[in-house]
Formats: structure tokens, sequence, C-alpha cells
């Protein structure tokens, strides 16, 4: 009996078709860590974007009587921590409860937080008296 | 420290005044200076305020501004000087709500609405002390004429 020697597909054709879905599935691989980096990167621009928008650390400036001093200050303290700081950098000022942080004109609450007060980096805050007055 | 002043810083303060109080009505005005050269009063500087028989308030909005202004030409206030109707003195108001509260501001009162001859004649000038109260000083000791 005559043994049958076509045989179709070829067995070279048949071992590259394997070493190309091979191939393919190492794309594949590649492309999913590609695609999870991706994922990565994005999630670390997101990040790094909400810091700056909404940083947890930052400095002010703070004018008295015609002088800008830097400060840092952190979102969670409250407006009367940094108001204590400015007096104490400025100081010795007598009778400090006369005096209040003004921004865009009003003044800002003692117990506000620095992040509920809307203060933001390199605002420049005023450190004046609430009422300036005279009289007999 | 003696801050120096000229006659004509002098006479345009009494010319606020005048202008200003109409001789029934307290004023204020202030003395500036460079942080360059503190002793050296440079500018006067007619405040925005309320005004009435028996007192003044300054402007809310308008001391804002010239609170940047301040940064801005880099000068400190190294006087406040106002008017009274009759003798000079400090109130107990003007101990309170001074502009400045640092030791060393000076506030000088002019009487009879500064409508007298200009010049420190009968004039009243006080001194914020380190405990904050306020104690009088000869005009001579703190402020020259040039």
């Amino acid at each position: 009996m005559l043994e049958n020697v076509c045989r179709y597909p070829s067995e070279a054709v048949v071992e590259r078709l394997r070493e190309a879905e091979r191939g393919l599935e190492t794309a594949r691989e590649k492309e999913r860590e590609v695609q999870k980096e991706i994922v990565e990167a994005e999630a670390m621009v997101a990040k790094v974007i909400e810091e700056i928008e909404n940083p947890r650390i930052f400095t002010v400036e703070v004018l008295y009587d015609g002088v800008k001093k830097p400060f840092e200050v952190r979102i969670e303290e409250t407006v009367k921590h940094l108001l204590d700081k400015a007096i104490r950098a400025f100081g010795p000022l007598p009778n400090p409860h006369t005096l209040s942080l003004y921004k865009d004109g009003k003044e800002l609450a003692d117990t506000q937080t620095i992040k509920e007060a809307g203060i933001k980096p390199c605002d420049v805050l005023l450190l004046r008296p609430s009422k300036v007055k005279g009289g007999v | 420290m003696i801050y120096r002043l000229t006659q004509e810083m002098l006479e345009t303060t009494f010319e606020h005044f005048r202008h200003c109080g109409h001789g029934r009505e307290e004023c204020q005005a202030l003395w500036l200076s460079p942080w360059e050269e503190p002793e050296a009063i440079t500018r006067v500087v007619h405040p925005k305020h309320v005004a009435e028989f028996g007192g003044f308030v300054l402007d809310d909005a308008w001391l804002n501004a010239f609170w940047l202004e301040l940064g801005d030409i880099n000068c400190g206030i190294r006087v406040q000087v106002h008017i009274h109707p009759h003798e000079a003195f400090h109130s107990e108001t003007d101990d309170a709500f001074p502009i400045i509260h640092r030791s060393g501001f000076l506030s000088l009162v002019i009487p009879n609405f500064a409508l007298g001859p200009v010049g420190f004649d009968d004039a009243y000038l006080t001194e914020i002390q380190p405990d904050g109260s306020w104690r009088p000083v000869p005009i001579e000791s703190r402020l020259v004429m040039t």
C-alpha cells in the first residue's frame, strides 16, 4: 500500500503558523503591559495635577505696614494659626487682638481653615487692624 | 527714632485738615517714609474716611487698597496725625484704634481743628510702648523740621 506523501498544509507551513500565533500572543502580552503602564501614568498625571491645583502645603505672603513676609501654610491649619505666626514675625506687635488677616478685601474668620478660607499658593494677605478710628 | 519732616509737608497736612475738616469735623493724615530711610518723612496721605463732630472712621476698602500701595512703594506709616476740636490729647478711641500697632509708632494730635498757625503749638504727641500702652513724648524728641 502506498503512503500518502502529499500533506496540505505542509508541516513547514503549520510550524510558521504556530510561530506567528506565538508572536501574536507575545505582542498582545506587551500590549497589556503597555496599557497597564498608560493607566498608571494617567493616574500619576491626575494626582500631580490635583496636587498642583490643591496643594496641602504651600507659601503665602503677608503684608504689614509696607513689608511682605513669606509663610508656609498647611490647608488644615486655621487662619488664627497663620495670624499668630504673622504677628510674631512682624512683632512685637502690641494689642494683637486688634489685628486680622484680609484676603480680597474681606476679613478672614480666625476659626476657618486655610482651605475653607480659600487661601491659595502665592496669595498676598493683609495683616491690618479691623478698625481705624479716632475721636474725642 | 527722630523723624525729619519738611515745612511743606506740615503745611500740606494742615491744608488737608482745614479743607476736609471745615473747622467742625475731625480728620486724619498719615506721614510715611521709605523703609530704606525710615527717618525721612517723604509723603503725606489723606485717608478716605467718614467724619463727624466727635470722631472719624477710615474707609475699609480704602484701607485695603492703601495697604497694598504701601507694599508697592515700600513705605511704612510712621506717624498718624489728627485734629481735635479744642484741646489736643489722646482719647480712649485714639488709644484703641490706631492704624499701626507697633512699639515706637507715633500719634500727633493738633488742637482747634488745625485752624491755628501751622506748627506744633499746643499739639500733643504720644508713642506706643512695648506693652501696647501710649506714653506722651516731647515733640522735639521725635520730630525735627528740616
